[in-house]
């Protein structure tokens, strides 16, 4: 019994974690930047969907869009301000847009974190729950409905833009702007349009997960530490750039903590991922599902 | 003539040369987490607390007729940024002592220094033992300590008759010392108590692995010692996994975490059925300087003051009173008084232990409570009290939870 448990809250633990990192991994496939502010994005959704529920009184689901929309906002606003002197020319070619991208995301990451503090204060907020229930009893376990129905939207949202990514118009142009910004842009494709999308669509995701998370995680101005942290760790793990790799990245990290924290243990929890993403480097640098290099 | 006194005059009034410093405020400093990962709550608590009592103290005149001065340092609950800011507090800033730390890891870093420089110190909110087993002469503990809640909750675990007991312990020095100094008391007072102490991470989101072994072991009784938010993340994930407060588990928190002002907003039904280890109540009996400070915490927050507050405001009493019997800010004297000190605070009156070891310098009575949690958003006037100043201990009163 103990080892379906574990199994099955490290899945319910995976979706999450992959739901985190497909929002980072979109934005390193597209724009090949590694985004340090992605915790905040998450820290974004878990506070609009919590105040706009506990403050404004709005239902759970429109609140939880609401939250969605303001993490593609802040994603928009991201790429218009910061990221788009990368490839407007702005900032020099070769290494330096690497440096200049890990000092203004990490630099947006740590404004963010003290502006939340200086405007909301210290105090964590439990999100409210989808379900009115705390727990239920699933087939002799105790498990908490919410947790049970975050996992589910996780899933269907995985599902959800796996689908748009892979057939859709914008899909499509997305994926041409990831093979070659620069073969894109002489087959008529907007670069800057497709970078603000993906930005907006990883903001939004990432928010999602934020909002998702805050009845078990709360709301609080650091709370983005943690889902970054993680969503590193299946980034690499599924291979940099890859949302099949990130998705199953995020259920075996979620599945394989479990296991190692229980049978090992507890206090070398985050190890594991780390013992993982180190084995990942040696021995399959591109990780599961990635690309052998980074640009053609 | 006329020229020399027309520039007398204007000395005069552009207030040169200064009245031998006697306006000059007196400055204390106040190492606080004002950002994370340290607690920023703790930190706003004992903000408020300084600075209610700093207010207090100007309406009485101030300290021998200064203004109190009091600067603040953010250490992010980091030891090294702990070190920095006491550093520059007293070399740059000059000021006369240090108060207000509230982090053991930290406060072990802060004493390192104030030790150094020979400068006064007042440990607001440090319950490691290791910090009065350092023995330093200028450090004089206003705080609770480990020792004394692992005394209080020893007490209660012995009168439950519980056999197995789980502790999870955050990671920091406050943590492991208090589980450790809890296996010590229990091994005296509850031999027959099956004892085990858990290290988890303060900065980790899920518990569920380390909660889940628990559905196997069943213990009678978990104990946290953790702060917030990792304390209430753990105490929600123990109960949506059916483990504690249960009809067969009850859970312990020795980190008096129930009286802050957002405990309720984030634990919501795991927090009922709670017991808990407590430093302040409204039922508990406050001196007329505690009942000044409470009335006008509530003036100015409109809710209840939490222990915090207290110990924040008894930290700058203290160092005002003993710079006062000194009459002096010079450090030796201050160091002086201090060791000499029989004031009364806001929660009785305070002496220092002068004898090297657990309780050096520190103030050794502090009054303590246990109450339990028995309705969603009790509020501590509510809550059941099972043992304080004039309350007996009583587990019979206790309520099982009914699944």
């Amino acid at each position: 019994m103990l080892i379906v448990e574990i199994v099955f809250t490290g899945l319910l633990m995976g979706s999450f974690y992959a739901l985190m990192a497909l929002g980072l991994t979109l934005v390193f496939g597209i724009l090949k930047i590694v985004n340090f502010a992605h915790g905040e994005f998450f820290m974004i959704g878990a506070y609009a969907y919590t105040l706009l529920v506990v403050w404004a009184g709005l239902p759970q689901v429109p609140a939880m869009l609401s939250a969605v929309a303001l993490g593609a906002l802040a994603g928009v606003l991201m790429e218009r301000l910061l990221m788009r002197p990368l490839y407007t020319g702005v900032i020099g070619p070769g290494a330096l847009r690497d440096e200049y991208a890990i000092i203004v995301t990490f630099g947006l990451s740590l404004f963010l974190i003290n502006l939340s503090h200086q405007v909301l204060g210290p105090y964590p907020v439990k999100g409210p729950d989808l379900v009115a229930v705390s727990r239920m009893e699933l087939f002799g376990m105790f498990v908490s409905p919410h947790r049970l129905l975050a996992s589910g939207l996780a899933v269907l949202t995985l599902a959800l833009i796996v689908w748009l990514i892979r057939t859709t118009v914008w899909g499509k142009r997305v994926q041409a702007v990831a093979q070659n910004r620069f073969g894109a842009a002489i087959a008529g494709i907007d670069h800057a349009r497709v970078s603000a999308l993906v930005l907006a669509l990883s903001g939004g995701i990432v928010a999602l997960s934020g909002a998702l998370l805050s009845p078990l995680f709360h709301a609080y101005p650091d709370v983005g530490a943690f889902p970054a942290v993680k969503s590193f760790v299946v980034v690499v793990l599924g291979g940099m750039g890859s949302i099949p790799g990130s998705i199953l990245g995020g259920l075996l990290l979620g599945v394989l903590e479990n296991f190692g924290a229980i049978y090992i243990s507890y206090e070398y929890r985050d190890t594991f991922g780390f013992i993982i993403l180190m084995l990942v480097l040696l021995l399959r640098p591109q990780g599961l599902f990635g690309e052998r290099a980074r640009e053609v | 003539m006329t020229r020399r006194l027309l520039l007398t005059l204007i000395a005069l009034a552009l207030g040169w040369p200064p009245a031998a410093g006697a306006q000059e405020p007196i400055k204390i400093g106040a190492p606080i987490s004002m950002s994370p990962p340290g607690s920023v709550a703790q930190g706003k608590e004992v903000r408020d607390g300084l600075t209610l009592a700093q207010e207090i103290l100007h309406k009485r005149g101030g300290v021998l007729g200064r203004k109190i001065e009091i600067l603040y340092e953010d250490t992010q609950g980091i030891p090294e940024k702990g070190r920095a800011a006491v550093e520059k507090l007293i070399t740059r800033d000059k000021v006369v002592a240090i108060t207000g730390e509230h982090a053991s890891s930290v406060t072990l870093a802060d004493i390192e220094v104030a030790h150094r420089y020979n400068i006064p110190l007042v440990n607001t909110n440090a319950w490691s033992d290791a910090v009065r087993l350092k023995g330093y002469p200028q450090v004089f503990n206003r705080s609770n300590y480990n020792s004394r809640v692992a005394e209080a909750m020893g007490e209660v675990i012995a009168k439950m008759k519980v056999k197995h007991v789980v502790a999870f312990a955050e990671n920091t020095d406050y943590g492991t010392g208090q589980a450790e100094a809890m296996k010590k008391v229990l091994a005296r007072v509850a031999p027959d108590v099956k004892f085990t102490a858990r290290v988890l991470d303060r900065a980790a989101r899920d518990f569920t692995p380390a909660v889940l072994p628990l559905k196997a072991e069943r213990p009678d009784m978990i104990v946290t010692i953790m702060i917030p938010p990792a304390s209430y993340l753990l105490m929600n994930q123990l109960y949506e996994n059916g483990i504690a407060p249960s009809k067969d588990t009850w859970l312990y928190d020795g980190a008096g975490v129930a009286d802050y002002p957002d405990f309720w907003d984030n634990v919501k039904d795991a927090g009922v059925g709670l017991l808990s280890f407590g430093l302040y109540h409204p039922k508990m009996n406050l001196t007329p300087l505690g009942k000044e400070v409470r009335n006008l915490y509530i003036d100015q927050h409109k809710r209840e003051p939490n222990r915090l507050i207290f110990q924040a405001a008894d930290s700058l009493f203290l160092l005002a009173d003993a710079i006062t019997r000194a009459k002096s800010t010079e450090a030796d004297a201050v160091i002086k008084a201090l060791r000499e000190t029989r004031f009364e605070g806001t929660q009785g009156l305070i002496t220092f232990e002068k004898e090297k070891g657990l309780y050096f310098q520190q103030w050794k009575d502090i009054p303590y409570i246990t109450y339990q949690l028995t309705a969603r958003g009790q509020q501590l006037p509510e809550t059941l009290l099972i043992q304080g100043p004039g309350v007996e201990l009583s587990v019979d009163k206790l309520m099982r939870p009914a699944r």
